[in-house]
């Protein structure tokens, strides 16, 4: 740790053990680092459409509940969680279109925590949504292939925000 | 990005998610670039608990990480003076894109930001970022992290500027959501080259 002074700050220098280790001989290029890891998440596919599956059933649950006597006291934060596991998952994977609803979803919900009003039909529009793009026929679109879908949530989301 | 091949084997890397899932896909991009050592925490209080009981060489983080989200906890291990993990590289993952956050993030001592969701070659090019580019701690009253000044400046508020650096022109306010390229620019030292 090499230190110098400066009037109003310190500032000095660390060589972390991770910097140190890190640029070590015998690593592996980016090339075969990147290869590896898609061949890792490749491998993590196989029971990727059952989880979507579970965490779908979960929103829907959430969902149905929100405003009746047994909806969760946290069903917004839950909701919000699974949507955000979905989009960030989604894109990973491969499911453009499933990340892209989760996404709007996320940015409604968000909007909701923050004071706007809670719109039900909305959310259940965006779950609606959801589980179609959960179908074979529409889990490997891109959000560009069903204009109409994307550019609806978005007006849906931009209406509840403001 | 292209830069010399980088090593992980060995290393012990903290990964803090709410989400298992995703954990294990953070996981799987380790294990392909070479690390076998992987922690997994969901909340920001086994963070500074792992931190008091093991050696971390990297910790990252969601910036969602309950309760109190992945800022706060960056800011509690770079403020805490007797934490033997004070200066243990921290990347911080999000979906929130906007200007504000990523500054956020930056001045909470983050070393990088990560966009999420993310791919391997985003991953690998954060970590080798960090690894192959060393900044300078800053230990102020204000903060303590690495070095925040910029080759682009003039951030509304003069955010990471300090006395001494040349006054420069204000620039605009960029949109709503930065790209991963805008992000790390945010990141990259006003003196590359002359820092190491």
């Amino acid at each position: 740790m090499t230190k110098q002074t400066e009037p109003d700050a310190r500032a000095f220098f660390v060589d972390t053990r991770f910097q140190r280790l890190a640029r070590r001989s015998g690593g592996i290029t980016r090339e075969q680092a990147i290869n590896q890891a898609q061949a890792g998440i490749e491998e993590a596919r196989g029971g990727f459409e059952a989880w979507v599956d579970t965490e779908l059933k979960e929103l829907v649950d959430l969902v149905k509940s929100a405003g009746t006597d047994r909806a969760a006291p946290d069903w917004l934060d839950a909701a919000n969680f699974r949507s955000r596991q979905l989009r960030d998952v989604g894109t990973t994977m491969g499911f453009e279109l499933l990340s892209f609803v989760a996404d709007s979803l996320c940015d409604l919900l968000d909007s909701i925590a923050a004071g706007a009003e809670c719109n039900m039909d909305s959310v259940v529009c965006h779950v609606d949504a959801l589980v179609l793009s959960r179908q074979e026929r529409y889990r490997d679109m891109q959000p560009d292939q069903v204009p109409d879908l994307t550019k609806g949530l978005r007006r849906v989301v931009r209406h509840v925000s403001t | 990005m292209v830069g010399p091949a980088m090593n992980l084997s060995g290393l012990v890397i903290l990964v803090a998610d709410p989400s298992s899932y995703m954990s294990m896909l953070i996981h799987s991009m380790l294990r392909g670039f070479g690390n076998s050592k992987v922690l997994e925490v969901r909340h920001s209080s086994a963070v500074l608990e792992t931190l008091t009981t093991q050696k971390i060489d990297i910790l990252i983080t969601d910036a969602r990480i309950p309760p109190r989200g992945g800022l706060l906890l960056t800011r509690a291990i770079r403020r805490k003076e007797d934490n033997e993990n004070r200066t243990v590289p921290i990347l911080v993952m999000t979906s929130d894109l906007r200007e504000s956050t990523v500054k956020l993030a930056r001045d909470a001592g983050a070393n990088m930001v990560i966009a999420k969701p993310m791919s391997p070659a985003s991953l690998y090019d954060r970590l080798a970022w960090i690894a192959f580019n060393p900044r300078q701690f800053i230990d102020t009253t204000n903060y303590f992290g690495p070095d925040r000044r910029f080759k682009i400046e003039g951030y509304p508020g003069g955010v990471g500027r300090r006395k001494g650096d040349k006054a420069v022109e204000i620039g605009a306010e960029a949109g709503p959501a930065l790209a991963q390229n805008d992000i790390d620019s945010l990141f990259t030292a006003a003196r590359v080259g002359q820092d190491s």
